[in-house]
């Protein structure tokens, strides 16, 4: 490991969560214009954190905190695999540790409204892990490596050859933002029937981690996008931009739908179009190396 | 030396099934931390004494040809009698035709003027699997046992360590032995084991899932003894001859023998009788789903690879087991029962075993023979920790496990370790399927198979996982650790630690060579830096095993800056809490008890929905085979 690669960590560790609260910011302050209303301050997720560290450690459970440092640190390992160009498939498990952490991390609570949120949240694991691993599976079909150091050399971006594995990409953006129409779970408004769900029981500088550790995961799903078109540093950061304002405008114009319904999206349209893509793929044999 | 150990492999086992028989009760206990000893002993010195055959020929190849032949007729007459005892007519059919074909190939098969055992690296690993893991589950039993039998009014302790015992030196026979006959007949003697072991109880429900396996096995047994017939035909006595011999003409007694390894492993459409064997006690199911029985199927199965690596039946192969995959593990998603998740769980392992070798690329097949290991363990441990679940809480409902953490702090964490290994990284069993996913990826229809299966795996096991973590009000804890209750759980948690980090070391000393004896190539896998590196990606555990020790790390240091303060759960303004039990405060100022149960999605996956489709597309699937692929 040289001197360059502990700077990209350094970079990585301070850049995500700052870039990862002006988003969470941005979001905020989107949709309250969209809403009508003026909003917080571009840095108000900033300060809830601050805030929320200052508060007392109130738990119910004394290991249910043990949960979240497991959610950022893995979401941390997966973001710096992403940056270091690891194999696609293993960086997709250590994301998986971290939402299992998180998922885990509410039902150890042992409330009746987190081990709801949690359940829900394990059908969201089920309706969008089999499309980020068929994202890994075209990755490795175009290029023959699961390593995404390879898409360097690649002569066209990934995104010309699977845009329906995109737009199943899209629906697990959705997902993985916790966003309505999908925000069953946990939700970022007050109207929802279920509001914090899994962390229901979290206060204080526990729930700080979690906001934090959500920092990073907003960073590494859009880097999961900025993938798409990753020779143009400029039109993957624009493909990534595009996907977070879907998010937002998706959020404000539909309203929370049952799981149920998720799944079976997930399952039929989304995994359809993805296998289409993918036996597409298989059956021109295309390669972009 | 070698010939002692492997003599000793079979005949200490037997020994110790007959002490079991002669001595009193009371030294049972002493009698199995005997047996585990001994055979953990003897398993590592067969390790220690390297690869190589042993021949047994002259006058001690007939003497013990004469034993072997006795045997054979032992176990055809016991089913005979045990079938007519109780009236079964369809086992007793399958006993006749199984005889007569044995009368056949006696009177017209060439005789052998030898047998040898062949000790190679997947012989040793699965000798491992049998003597470790096989007798730590008897120690288990031995802390089990009485109270199993005070609730039912049993008293058959005898039979249960005789037939257990019994069965450790089938298995052990049945790794090591090259010879196809002889084979067959510790094949056969599991299948009986099996059958004594399942209807234990000897109530009817008992009884009737011990002939369902019997019967189903007898299928597998029937199609083993045609292919040794038939493969008679080619001159192939041994195991090992299969190798080297031009695919095309031995491509029906691969099959047959695919067949009875597929039963045996309890693969659709043969899956029911392992479902059944979940009546027995729990150390019989530990003992079937992982260490003994089912293995034996795929053991075969991977023996064969070089036949059919490679072939139309080996792409058929692949699809077989990856259906098995992701329909047992839809249907253990629609489970409550934690012994049914982890049986089809199990069965969705041992598909996923058959798929990766079918695939036949060297990656996919040392996939196989490391997911046997791993899976080993991992559901040993699983199982073992229901049991003692059950003795605890008196239930096997997965609802009803919620706040153990709180009633056995250990016996949870040690479950919560057997779990997290079935599915997250950087466990060996996620290694595997991280491997075959990546083999697998070159046939869409394979890799689409076993991402959804992956899933589907993910979601059964992290809402039992967080079901018996989650905490509730019970202050109650065990006191009582029983030391032969908790030593065979902690060697088994152990194991998987251990072995998930020195992969790469069992990797190069087992998987490598015998992939390489069965197809001339190896995969080229490289190990620098904590990483298993192959030619298409990366699988980086040692990372993910000191992040994870960071995280622990890093819960201690922060927990004395900020003090936990503890108080009760939030329930929307009232916190109801009476005789330690979650209340709502409902319209008429009346309070309820709060429950929330887990998602199962029975009309989706649930059994009625799933299992018709399964039968008669893996039957479907079997049929495309031996068309497509045999004839």
């Amino acid at each position: 490991m040289n001197s360059l690669d502990i700077a990209k960590i350094v970079l990585v560790l301070i850049g995500a969560p700052i870039l990862g609260c002006l988003l969470a910011g941005i979001d905020r302050k989107l949709t309250s214009r969209l809403q009508g209303r003026v909003g917080p301050p571009l840095l108000q997720p900033y300060y809830d954190v601050r805030k929320l560290f200052e508060k007392d450690n109130v738990v119910v459970n004394k290991s249910q905190n043990l949960y979240v440092v497991m959610y950022v640190i893995f979401v941390v390992l997966s973001l710096l695999m992403l940056v270091f160009e690891a194999d696609i498939l293993m960086i997709i498990f250590v994301y998986t540790i971290s939402s299992v952490a998180l998922i885990v991390g509410g039902m150890s609570t042992g409330s009746p409204y987190a081990r709801i949120g949690s359940s829900r949240e394990i059908m969201a694991i089920l309706s969008y892990e089999p499309i980020l691993i068929f994202y890994a599976i075209a990755i490795y079909m175009l290029t023959g490596t699961f390593k995404l150091s390879a898409l360097d050399e690649a002569s066209t971006p990934l995104l010309m050859y699977i845009p329906l594995i995109f737009i199943g990409m899209l629906f697990v953006m959705n997902i993985k933002f916790k966003k309505s129409p999908f925000d069953f779970s946990t939700s970022h408004h007050a109207h929802q029937e279920l509001v914090k769900g899994m962390f229901t029981e979290y206060s204080g500088p526990g729930m700080a981690g979690i906001e934090i550790g959500h920092f990073y995961e907003y960073t590494f799903l859009l880097g999961l996008m900025f993938v798409f078109w990753k020779i143009n540093i400029l039109m993957g950061l624009i493909l990534a931009l595009i996907a977070f304002l879907f998010v937002i405008v998706m959020d404000n114009i539909t309203a929370r739908v049952y799981w149920q319904w998720m799944f079976k999206t997930s399952w039929t349209v989304m995994l359809l179009i993805s296998v289409i893509n993918i036996v597409y793929l298989y059956i021109y044999e295309i390669k972009i190396i | 030396m070698m010939e002692t150990t492997v003599m000793l492999l079979m005949t200490v086992p037997i020994l110790f099934s007959f002490l079991f028989l002669a001595l009193s009760k009371k030294l049972y206990k002493i009698l199995a931390w005997a047996f585990f000893i001994i055979g953990t002993f003897l398993s590592v010195q067969l390790v220690l004494g390297g690869v190589g055959t042993v021949e047994v020929a002259g006058q001690n190849f007939e003497r013990l040809e004469n034993i072997i032949l006795v045997l054979e007729a032992l176990v055809i007459v016991y089913m005979f009698y045990v079938s007519v005892k109780h009236k079964n007519l369809p086992t007793l059919a399958l006993v006749a035709i199984a005889t007569g074909i044995s009368v056949y190939s006696f009177m017209n098969v060439a005789a052998v003027e030898s047998a040898s055992f062949n000790i190679d690296q997947l012989s040793q690993v699965m000798i491992l699997i049998v003597n470790i893991i096989g007798t730590a589950i008897i120690l288990f039993a031995t802390g089990y046992m009485d109270e199993y039998e005070e609730h039912r009014h049993l008293n058959r302790q005898k039979t249960f360590y005789f037939t257990m015992s019994f069965f450790l030196a089938a298995m052990n026979g049945l790794v090591m032995v090259d010879t196809l006959g002889w084979l067959y007949l510790f094949w056969e003697i599991t299948t009986l084991c099996s059958f004594v072991l399942i209807s234990y109880n000897q109530d009817e429900e008992g009884i009737n899932n011990g002939f369902r396996a019997l019967a189903l096995n007898l299928v597998g047994g029937i199609a083993f003894s045609v292919a040794i017939i038939s493969f008679s035909g080619n001159g192939i006595s041994n195991l090992s001859q299969v190798i080297g011999n031009s695919a095309g003409i031995i491509l029906l007694p691969v099959f047959l023998l695919c067949i009875a390894g597929f039963a045996k492993s309890a693969q659709m459409p043969f899956h029911s009788w392992l479902l059944g064997a979940m009546v027995a006690p729990t150390p019989v199911s530990a003992l079937l789903h992982s260490s003994t029985m089912v293995n034996a199927g795929v053991y075969v199965i991977v023996r064969l690879v070089p036949a059919y690596a490679g072939t139309p039946l080996g792409t058929a192969i692949a699809v077989y087991g990856s259906f098995t995959f992701v329909i047992c593990s839809a249907l253990a998603l629609s489970q409550r029962n934690a012994k049914r998740v982890l049986a089809y769980s199990t069965i969705a392992n041992l598909g996923l075993i058959i798929g990766s070798a079918g695939i036949g690329t060297p990656l996919a097949v040392s996939a196989a023979i490391m997911l046997i290991l791993f899976h080993a363990i991992s559901k040993a441990l699983l199982f073992l920790c229901t049991g003692e679940i059950e003795h605890t809480i008196g239930s096997r409902d997965i609802e009803d496990m919620s706040g153990l953490i709180k009633k056995a702090p250990l016996l949870t964490m040690l479950a919560s370790l057997g779990m997290i290994s079935m599915l997250l990284p950087p466990f060996g069993v996620l290694l595997t399927k991280w491997i075959s996913l990546e083999a697998a990826s070159s046939n869409p229809v394979v890799a689409i198979l076993l991402v959804l299966g992956s899933a589907l795996t993910t979601v059964y096991y992290v809402k039992w996982l967080g079901t018996i973590l989650s905490s509730s009000m019970d202050k109650k804890k065990t006191t009582h650790l029983k030391p032969e209750t908790y030593f065979p759980l902690s060697v088994l948690g152990l194991s998987i630690i251990v072995t998930s980090i020195f992969v790469y070391s069992i990797f190069n000393y087992f998987v490598n060579p015998v992939v390489a004896t069965l197809l001339g190539a190896v995969p080229t896998v490289s190990g620098q830096g904590g990483q298993f590196v192959s030619d298409i990606g990366g699988f980086a555990y040692a990372a993910i095993f000191i992040v994870l020790v960071l995280a622990i790390l890093i819960y201690f240091a922060t927990k004395s800056m900020f003090t936990p303060r503890k108080v009760d759960y939030y329930m929307c303004g009232e916190n109801n809490l009476e005789k330690d039990t979650l209340m709502f405060r409902n319209g008429l100022c009346n309070y309820e008890k709060s429950s929330v149960s887990n998602i199962y999605m029975e009309n989706t996956f649930g059994e009625n929905r799933l299992s018709t489709v399964g039968y008669v597309i893996s039957i479907l699937i079997i049929i495309a085979a031996l068309a497509g692929g045999v004839l």
